[in-house]
């Protein structure tokens, strides 16, 4: 049953560098909530998300986070922001999803061991757990990015862009992983997309950044008009 | 055979040289991952220089008669301080004007390699009481490194290693994906200062007892080698520091058997490893492909 708000937004305001990107934010999260994030590149939805993980701080207003402590996320990044140099395996970034909770000087334990092994099984790239990370294709990285997340032990996952730069294939994949981590183990899910094809229509929660403004409602409020829009001659409003 | 046989004896009136080269060969490497990793070679380049316009002019204040510490005496550990200080001063103007984003990385750390070698040279042109001693370390001539030198070198790096390896999972997390750091409750900045602290401090010392030129091939070249020929992270640190240790010891019996400075000889050393073991990634590459 959804009921608890895990995270609030009052008042807030984000930018860069007090450059202002949007103002008179305010929303709740709940928990067990699947939201998406959604607008055209460079509307600020990115940025929101990085205020929400607390990565950028707000310009004002206030965030509050429900619970007794903050809530642990578990985030996956935009693949293309890793740098390809660093010569991990794949099982070697599921691993990292680990290091908030381990203490310096201390050695993985075997529980952790098998832990990292049910996160790749999770997301179906146990097999590939000693291949390097840079040598996967895109869709398989995006796996093991939700892998390294799950590793975390989240409250909440939070996703960048997660079909981003993927086929068709992976990226149904990739739905279809998340949509069974939402309905199986109930996770509270933030999605950030431009891509409206790859927003679910079941979704509690469709936040639409355009133009310094944002819409809230059901996916179905939103993206019904939108849709009409993009089969318009004119429809150039996502490319 | 003789020769390493002498090299090996506790008695050895080098041997305060080769266990520092050895330290260096060690430490060095593990330090220099993250300068490969981060995509920092050309501050690898550029500090050192700096530590050594450091050490310069610390060899002019005390010709001229300027001490930084009271009844210390001793130039060399003088000279230690203006290398710790330039460096640290260094490492620190430019991370921050990197976080600040203002202008081309390669712009100043450039402009950084330029001045402080210019000051280099400059400094030593002034003094020339301390020149001798000075051309030697830029030469890299490993001949002279007294005991408590070596203890105060084991200690520093000593504490250097076990913290790159106690706080690995830290440096390495927050270097690779900084908002992922933050997600999980790193604190990046105090982090990333630990890590520039440390640096400093490898590279000051390092070009104290080797030199700028041998520091910088021990940096980088062993990390660069180990990330072309291991797969994963900890292999990767693992033969960083088997190369920069296998490289110091027979650079330092090639040296001694052919009367050669030994900081070029290692830095040759390196290299030729290097080389090598990009020739046999190659072949190997090559054989796989021909077997499939």
């Amino acid at each position: 049953m959804i009921t608890n708000n895990c995270i609030t937004l009052k008042d807030v305001a984000i930018g860069y560098s007090r450059r202002l990107l949007l103002t008179d934010i305010n929303f709740s999260l709940k928990a067990g909530e699947f939201t998406v994030l959604f607008g055209p590149n460079g509307c600020g939805k990115t940025t929101l998300f990085k205020t929400i993980l607390r990565i950028i701080p707000p310009i004002q207003g206030t965030i509050t986070y429900g619970g007794d402590s903050y809530p642990r996320f578990g985030y996956v990044p935009q693949r293309q922001t890793l740098d390809e140099i660093y010569p991990f395996t794949a099982e070697e970034v599921v691993f990292m999803g680990t290091f908030g909770q381990s203490k310096p000087f201390c050695p993985a334990t075997s529980a952790i061991r098998i832990w990292i092994e049910q996160c790749l099984k999770d997301v179906g790239m146990l097999e590939a757990r000693k291949q390097l990370f840079s040598e996967l294709s895109g869709g398989q990285r995006q796996r093991i990015l939700i892998a390294r997340a799950l590793a975390t032990k989240p409250d909440i996952l939070v996703l960048d862009e997660p079909v981003t730069g993927v086929d068709i294939l992976a990226q149904r994949m990739i739905m279809e992983l998340i949509t069974l981590l939402h309905k199986k183990r109930e996770l509270t899910i933030v999605m950030v997309t431009h891509q409206i094809h790859s927003i679910p229509k079941w979704i509690d929660k469709l936040i639409w950044i355009n133009n310094n403004k944002m819409m809230i409602g059901s996916s179905l409020d939103i993206l019904a008009p939108l849709i009409a829009e993009e089969a318009s001659p004119q429809g150039t409003l996502w490319h | 055979m003789e020769q390493l046989l002498e090299i090996l004896s506790p008695h050895f009136l080098l041997k305060n040289s080769l266990y520092a080269g050895l330290i260096v060969g060690f430490v060095c490497p593990q330090v220099g991952i993250f300068f490969v990793l981060r995509r920092m070679v050309l501050l690898g380049i550029a500090l050192p220089q700096v530590s050594n316009a450091g050490i310069t002019f610390a060899f002019l204040l005390h010709t001229v008669g300027f001490h930084f510490l009271p009844h210390m005496e001793s130039e060399k550990f003088m000279a230690l301080t203006g290398s710790v200080f330039f460096t640290l001063v260094a490492i620190f103007i430019l991370a921050i004007l990197e976080r600040r984003r203002k202008g081309f990385t390669e712009n100043r750390i450039g402009f950084t390699y330029a001045i402080a070698g210019a000051a280099s040279i400059l400094f030593v042109s002034w003094n020339p009481h301390g020149q001798t001693e000075v051309l030697s370390l830029l030469k890299g001539e490993i001949v002279s490194v007294p005991d408590i030198y070596l203890w105060l070198m084991l200690a520093i790096y000593g504490t250097i290693f076990i913290c790159l390896v106690g706080f690995h999972r830290s440096f390495v997390v927050v270097s690779y994906d900084a908002d992922m750091a933050t997600t999980i409750g790193k604190r990046v900045i105090l982090w990333d200062v630990l890590l520039y602290l440390i640096i400093g401090v490898v590279i000051s010392f390092g070009v104290m007892t080797v030199g700028p030129l041998v520091i910088f091939g021990f940096l980088l070249i062993p990390a660069i080698t180990a990330r072309m020929i291991t797969r994963g992270i900890l292999p990767f640190c693992i033969v960083s520091s088997i190369i920069g240790v296998v490289a110091s010891f027979l650079g330092f019996y090639i040296s001694y058997c052919y009367d050669l400075p030994t900081g070029p000889t290692d830095v040759v050393l390196l290299s030729a490893i290097l080389l090598f073991s990009f020739l046999g990634k190659m072949v190997f590459t090559w054989i796989s492909k021909v077997n499939q």
